[in-house]
């Protein structure tokens, strides 16, 4: 019964008991003093009263809904309405559906508030406490829904990540990412989560020979984007120990468009990737070929990359240590 | 000052003064208006000492206790951001609230706090208290009524580096002396967890400067940047320098392909990478860079390029103030985080406890 009251439309005659501990307004030497609606100082008053009380009942939660619509920042509420559904759940016979309807209301709530890094940690003491048996699948319309809206929010890709290693399991992860770099080559976050999925799935070498494949074509549709050529560096020193063999660079040097270290700074040709041209710069610097790396990163402070000449200056300055 | 400059004062004055009702939401977080507030008057130079220590006691009077009782009774301490967040009985102080208190009471002039041995001891406590014993990072507010940590707040970097900016303005110095208020390996290990393969920090494998800022301040309060392996802060440099936006050579190849490029952003500083620039990334690269590499970051990026993005592009000549980018409008927010960007690099702004360096020379900080 309690369950159903919880989520019950809000009725300002359930808190006529209530005496509220009103907000203090009109302070003297105040500052950021703000206009207050009558609204909000009828629905603060009543919260700090009941939260002083510490009274966890159905209309206490209904109290915390509408106070997380004015004001989602207020973490205190958050944490009052955990402990009252914790509290009331510890009663309930069916967990499923009660805890069902608490995340219903939550997902209402993240729709409305993206940037909110609360309700994220709440949804994870949910999961982590309450929910009787916490499924990637229930979790999965939200998260896909956040990350359509904003395919880079770094609170829903860090909560998928928790989520995928809470519950074990990392079945939806490649479709997802692939759909995701599929629409947008350049989206970082799926790339990050790509390589997080890959640390987690303890892969052999057939795995990782076509994780190389597959950046390599993506790297080939679109040459200058950091994100895949992080991603190749990437599996290159987890799970390659950082050799990169002949037949990489055979791969990276057409992008640099047959760079040698004879032409002058006027002759020098346009090329596809100045990541290209770093990660060469970097191979030649591990296998102690200094003088075609040096002339690489002058490359890339002259002409291909120049904004960030100090540095690579500053690159050849420690090379020549 | 120049025109723009009496704009911007006059814009993060209104902030302070009367606020519609609109601005509502941001009851809970007027402690984090005022310091923002505070902190870019006072690097613009207006004098807030005489102006603004009126106000000390009105924020002292945020400052509330709890009584923790459990195998000895003791009190803790801390500030709520507003006073309408205080109830009896409750706890509802915060981190992040007692960091902005502690630092606008700095920054006009009032020790009160710094001086009460009791009163510091209780807010030392409180900063223990949030710590999680299991990893060693930091809840940022404690359960409302058992007072231990709360049960649905995160534990990401920005509470490891309040806790421990909280601990540094209070007196510690050595990891002895933090130490005593909570465990330092701990932390150590919680923010060595979060350092990703291609450099930087992030939670669970993405590099995000601002979490990079995070914890690249607590390492060098807690003096224990030099324990960071050589490999990774070379990483760590190259991926933050990596991060300023340009349009030169190949980095014009994406124009037009890649959604989050913006040729407006020239100059600026990116928070991840293939993502739009944003004002308050300055802040966070700049300054993680300049903790990394002493003074030398000044010669390893485009200090004027990121001066000419910040004052041609997101500070709005109209109204005053920055804004995030080249389309959005101003906010309080991004007009401290940009000011600080330029200050720390005339080399005005003491960066990991982003407060004017005059402040923090005061105090011996």
């Amino acid at each position: 019964m309690s369950q159903q009251e919880c989520y019950q439309e809000f009725n300002e005659k359930d808190y006529e008991d209530v005496t509220p501990m009103s907000i203090e307004t009109g302070l003297k030497d105040e500052l950021c003093r703000i206009m207050y609606t009558d609204e909000y100082k009828q629905l603060m008053g009543w919260t700090r009263a009941m939260l002083s009380k510490n009274e966890l009942t159905p209309r206490a939660i209904r109290l915390t809904s509408k106070l997380i619509d004015l004001a989602p920042a207020f973490y205190t509420i958050w944490n009052y309405r955990y402990n009252i559904f914790s509290h009331l759940l510890q009663d309930c016979p069916d967990k499923e559906s009660w805890t069902a309807k608490e995340l219903d209301w939550l997902d209402e709530i993240t729709l409305n508030n993206p940037k909110n890094y609360q309700i994220w940690s709440y949804r994870q003491s949910l999961l982590t406490n309450l929910v009787p048996n916490p499924t990637m699948k229930r979790e999965t319309p939200i998260m896909n829904m956040m990350i359509d809206d904003d395919s880079k929010n770094y609170h829903v890709w860090s909560y998928r990540k928790w989520v995928v290693k809470f519950t074990g399991d990392y079945s939806q992860e490649l479709g997802f990412i692939d759909r995701l770099i599929q629409k947008d080559v350049y989206n970082n976050s799926a790339w990050s989560h790509r390589m997080f999925y890959l640390k987690n799935i303890e892969p052999d070498n057939v795995v990782i020979n076509e994780e190389i494949n597959y950046v390599k074509d993506k790297i080939s549709s679109v040459p200058q984007n950091i994100s895949s050529w992080n991603y190749l560096r990437g599996l290159y020193k987890l799970f390659k120990s950082n050799q990169y063999d002949s037949e990489i660079i055979e791969f990276i040097t057409p992008f640099v468009n047959n760079l040698s270290i004879d032409q002058n700074n006027d002759q020098l040709p346009e090329i596809q990737s100045s990541y290209a041209l770093e990660l060469l710069a970097y191979i030649y610097s591990l296998t102690d070929q200094r003088e075609l790396s040096t002339h690489y990163y002058k490359c890339l402070a002259t002409k291909y990359d120049p904004i960030r000449s100090n540095y690579w200056n500053h690159k050849i300055e420690l090379l020549s240590q | 000052m120049t025109n723009n400059t009496k704009k911007t004062v006059k814009f993060i004055s209104r902030h302070l003064s009367l606020l519609p009702s609109q601005q509502q939401c941001n009851d809970i977080n007027k402690m984090a208006i005022i310091f923002y507030s505070i902190v870019s008057l006072s690097a613009l130079d207006v004098d807030v000492i005489p102006q603004y220590s009126g106000y000390a006691e009105w924020i002292r009077s945020h400052y509330k206790t709890s009584i923790v009782v459990g195998e000895d009774k003791f009190i803790i301490g801390g500030f709520t951001g507003s006073l309408n967040m205080a109830v009896p009985n409750v706890t509802t102080m915060s981190l992040p609230n007692t960091l902005f208190a502690l630092l606008i009471l700095l920054t006009i002039d009032d020790e009160t706090i710094l001086t009460d041995n009791k009163i510091t001891n209780e807010i030392r406590r409180f900063v223990s208290r949030c710590q999680i014993k299991s990893h060693g990072g930091f809840v940022s507010t404690l359960d409302y009524h058992t007072s231990e940590p709360s049960p649905i707040d995160s534990h990401d970097l920005r509470f490891s580096y309040i806790a421990v900016a909280i601990l540094y303005i209070l007196g510690c110095r050595t990891v002895e002396d933090f130490d005593r208020f909570i465990d330092v390996n701990k932390l150590l290990d919680f923010i060595s967890k979060r350092q990703c393969d291609i450099g930087a920090f992030g939670e669970d494998s993405e590099p995000h400067a601002g979490y990079t800022s995070c914890a690249l301040s607590t390492l060098h309060l807690l003096k224990k940047v030099g324990a960071l392996p050589k490999q990774f802060k070379d990483d760590t440099i190259e991926w933050l320098v990596m991060r300023q936006v340009s349009n030169l050579g190949c980095m014009s190849l994406q124009d037009e392909l890649n959604e989050s490029y913006d040729l407006a952003d020239i100059g600026g500083f990116q928070g991840r990478e293939n993502k739009f620039a944003d004002t308050c990334y300055a802040f966070w690269c700049l300054n993680s860079l300049s903790i990394l590499t002493n003074d030398n970051w000044r010669q390893l990026v485009k200090t004027e390029l990121v001066e000419k993005y910040l004052a041609e592009t997101t500070e709005n000549k109209l109204v005053g103030g920055y804004q995030k980018n080249n389309e959005s409008d101003p906010d309080l927010y991004h007009t401290c985080l940009g000011i600080a960007a330029m200050e720390l690099i005339h080399g005005n702004f003491d960066g990991p406890l982003c407060i004017p360096a005059k402040v923090a020379t005061k105090y011996n900080l």
